[in-house]
């Protein structure tokens, strides 16, 4: 596979060992959430084995958009670095390999419904009597907790339980997906990779593995700011905010521009508003006597925000933002993936990597591995791989199998 | 008191005294940012253990402290009270040479700095990550800021509204040709950033101790959202298609989206595959909507969406929430309640596992917060304490920490430099 152009030049290479080289990780896990856990160590440098069901595979690669190789432009991108390896965990002898395979490896992503990989003889004891310094990350809509641990559990339903679902959209009107119907799963990736990393030091400090329980519903709710204190102390229950925070700051929202598109533009405290109110070329509107105080302009919130709305409807999206910025008022337009792709920011930031897809020569663009660290980048090595494309190489290579082994576990379907 | 919060009682008091040490114990965290973006990841930091130092300027303090809904207590809000849990709050003015060489002194001492003022600010105060680096080559930084530390917009003011929306993601919420919402919380993005930020510092911590050498992490919000956008960049780039907002449905599967019952309240069904479809039709009391004739397959459903939610729009309306969602969970298809606060407060699963904790503050009163994410078996994260009163920490730190004389922390004090 070339690495090759970005949208502004190559992706550099690490030039020190990355820092979780030497970290071998399992990831049994389909779809995002689980599994985004092990993307996020891969790019990091650990060595990622997606086990995957030898039909199929996991549901990822058809989840979304196919790709000119059929996989999807998710799988391609959130299938990165990881080697794919095919085994039958229904399978008696796909157990047993698992099994091997675990002796070997430090850290285990799994989100299959409580009590599944019990059922399959490979539950947490059994596991730990195997490798007692393994971390294992469970995810499921609900934890391993808990009277609804048993229910099936997607982002969907994640978002509803946890109550951001609640809070999206217009008020009185119907809820909305937030953004994207992924977003839960994605939240409780990063929950997931902070609680291996966790327990990788504290492993590395006493030699003890321990498993990490994950809810898909406890990410999104652990993010909803003071929504819970508020109930607990003042019986305040949230409702949806349309496209405003105006509970407490205004004007602080949406607006659309004469061009049809739409700005974000936020006035959190009165110094900006005034900066606003002279961007808007109406310098008398932050004065005392008429909207220079928050507290006035939350009480007059329709008639504030009318005049932004009009002033922003006059102009196009660029004068609207070149006013702001040039005013210092905190402002932005809401990109579309079009607009992202035409942004200098996201050039300048190499926040998308152009990758060839080494069977059809497909160029995939796909998010840059994020945080950037100064010391060791992230580095996208390769997209995500073909069905089983490694399974024999990693069997080799970590199992000590012969050709005529694996070749008999393929007849007998058990890779 | 147990630390386990998966057998833990609803909304307990948690001041815990579990001898086990946490895995960061003895990491010294500096947090000298402002409201969440990247404060978010020191919390983190300090529910597993790391002594976080909340450095905050000596008059006004962190503004979290009177953003959002106010206590009885004069410096805290609730967002600070849940939010600022853990620390201990130390003043220094960064604007006066004299705080700036005690700060260096604190980040001598320390094992993670985390900031998020713009672009810049650091650097025009002598802190800088090359002058902390100088230091202590072993700290490890994390930077938060709208855009990041580099790039053409490097220097504009970016709140997680705005970073949000350049990241993609408001666009994206809301009905289509309506205006867009906010996905659900303000702060999203700042949670979200901070969440990539916490990897980082650990990583970072990890690389330290194998080589010793500390190194800066840079996020941008923006980026931290674009990064979760799953499909969209790819499919873009290669066709050319620009996702748009979906409202409260799904492109890719049928029936996935918000419902309204007969009792006006909302259950969201998610449909994701055929099988799943089929145990709704099911639990519809309509077995045959499954059949490869009609609704069986995804491609059908999508093509017939609105006929298909339509169906399940006008069988929800029929029943109470409790009633649909009795039905939809006896055949197993995934579907739940779209909670507001108060129904989580009633939640038995929130309750069972610990997810809502109650705490005592002498003038605040009781505060519920939300507990610990993620729950770690051997080693669970705690919550020690909620957000201190500003400079509750500052003699002991300036004592302890850095060695300083009775009088020198007094002179220090009278000078307003702490």
């Amino acid at each position: 596979m070339t690495e090759s152009v970005t949208a502004t030049g190559t992706h550099a290479t690490p030039p020190v060992t990355p820092p979780l080289a030497g970290i071998r990780v399992i990831d049994i896990a389909t779809i995002i959430a689980a599994p985004f856990t092990a993307t996020l160590l891969g790019e990091f440098g650990a060595d990622v084995l997606k086990i995957e069901h030898p039909l199929g595979g996991d549901g990822l690669r058809k989840f979304g958009t196919p790709s000119q190789r059929a996989d999807t432009y998710t799988w391609l991108s959130e299938a990165r670095n990881k080697r794919s390896v095919t085994l039958d965990l229904r399978h008696p002898e796909g157990v047993a390999i698992f099994k091997r395979l675990i002796a070997e490896t430090d850290v285990l992503c799994e989100n299959f419904r409580t009590g599944t990989m019990e059922k399959w003889g490979v539950g947490w004891d059994v596991l730990r009597a195997i490798n007692p310094r393994l971390v294992m990350l469970r995810v499921t809509g609900y934890g391993q907790t808990g009277p609804y641990r048993d229910r099936p559990g997607f982002a969907r339903v994640a978002h509803a339980v946890g109550g951001i679902a609640y809070l999206a959209g217009m008020p009185k009107g119907t809820p909305v997906t937030p953004g994207s119907t992924t977003l839960g799963d994605y939240m409780t990736g990063l929950y997931g990779a902070i609680g291996v990393l966790l327990a990788l030091r504290h492993r590395d400090l006493t030699g003890e593995g321990q498993y990490v329980d994950a809810a898909l519903y406890e990410s999104v709710f652990r993010c909803t700011d003071e929504l819970a204190p508020a109930y607990g102390m003042y019986g305040i229950v949230r409702e949806r905010q349309g496209s405003s925070h105006n509970d407490y700051a205004v004007p602080h929202g949406h607006f659309a521009t004469k061009d049809a598109k739409w700005v974000a533009i936020s006035c959190a405290t009165d110094k900006l508003f005034a900066r606003l109110a002279a961007a808007m070329g109406r310098p008398e509107l932050a004065s005392h006597s008429i909207y220079g105080e928050q507290q006035v302009r939350l009480e007059h919130k329709h008639d504030v925000n009318e005049i932004v709305r009009d002033w922003c409807g006059s102009l196009t999206r660029e004068e609207v933002l070149e006013r702001c910025y040039a005013h210092d008022v905190p402002a932005g337009p809401l990109n579309n993936i079009r607009d992202i792709f035409a942004d200098r920011q996201f050039h300048a930031r190499r926040n998308l990597i152009a990758v060839d897809e080494e069977d059809t020569g497909e160029t995939v663009i796909v998010p840059a591995p994020v945080p950037r660290m100064s010391e060791t980048p992230g580095t996208i090595r390769s997209l995500g791989p073909r069905l089983g494309q490694h399974t024999d190489e990693v069997l080799h290579e970590l199992l000590g199998m012969t050709d005529d082994e694996i070749a008999e576990l393929r007849r007998k379907r058990v890779v | 008191v147990t630390t386990d919060q998966a057998e833990a009682p609803a909304a307990r008091s948690t001041a815990s005294a579990d001898p086990r040490p946490l895995p960061l114990a003895g990491v010294r965290v500096i947090d000298v940012g402002n409201f969440l973006a990247g404060p978010y990841a020191a919390s983190i930091l300090g529910e597993f253990g790391a002594e976080v130092l909340k450095v905050e300027h000596p008059l006004a303090g962190d503004p979290m402290r009177r953003y959002g809904t106010a206590t009885k207590r004069a410096d805290a809000t609730l967002k600070w009270l849940s939010e600022g849990r853990n620390r201990k709050s130390v003043t220094i003015d960064l604007r006066q040479p004299e705080g700036v060489r005690l700060f260096l002194r604190l980040a001598e001492k320390s094992d993670v700095l985390i900031e998020n003022f713009r672009p810049g600010t650091m650097e025009e105060w002598g802190l800088g990550w090359t002058q902390v680096h100088a230091v202590n080559p072993r700290l490890v930084m994390l930077r938060v800021s709208g855009y990041g530390q580099t790039g053409p917009y490097r220097r504009r003011s970016g709140f997680a509204h705005i970073a949000q929306a350049f990241g993609g993601l408001n666009y994206l919420c809301g009905f289509p040709g309506e205006s867009p919402t906010l996905p659900g919380t303000v702060p999203l993005g700042d949670y979200i950033a901070s969440l990539f930020g916490a990897i980082g510092i650990l990583v970072a911590l990890r690389h330290r101790d194998a080589t010793g050498r500390g190194q800066m992490i840079d996020v941008g919000i923006y980026e931290a959202v674009f990064r979760i956008l799953e499909e969209i960049a790819g499919v873009y780039g290669a066709q050319g298609k620009i996702r748009e907002r979906e409202g409260s449905g799904s492109f890719v599967a049928v029936p996935h989206g918000h419902f309204r019952t007969r009792d006006d309240k909302w259950i969201a069904i998610a449909c994701t595959t055929d099988k799943m479809f089929e145990r709704l039709s099911v639990a519809m009391g309509q077995p045959h909507l499954s059949s490869s004739t009609l609704y069986g397959d995804q491609r059908k459903r999508l093509a017939a969406r609105d006929t298909v939610n339509q169906i399940v729009i006008e069988w929800v309306g029929s029943l109470t929430r409790d009633e649909v969602l009795a039905k939809c969970l006896e055949e197993e298809v995934p579907a739940g309640k779209v909670n507001s606060i108060a129904d989580i407060f009633a939640d038995e699963q929130f309750q069972a596992r610990g997810n809502l904790q109650r705490f005592t503050d002498p003038e605040a009163g009781e505060v519920i917060v939300p507990g610990v994410v993620p729950t770690l078996s051997a080693t669970p994260g705690r919550i020690s304490n909620l957000g201190p009163t500003l400079g509750d920490a500052t003699e002991s730190v300036m004592r302890d920490l850095l060695g300083l004389a009775a009088e020198e922390i007094a002179r220090l004090r009278q000078q307003r430099v702490i």
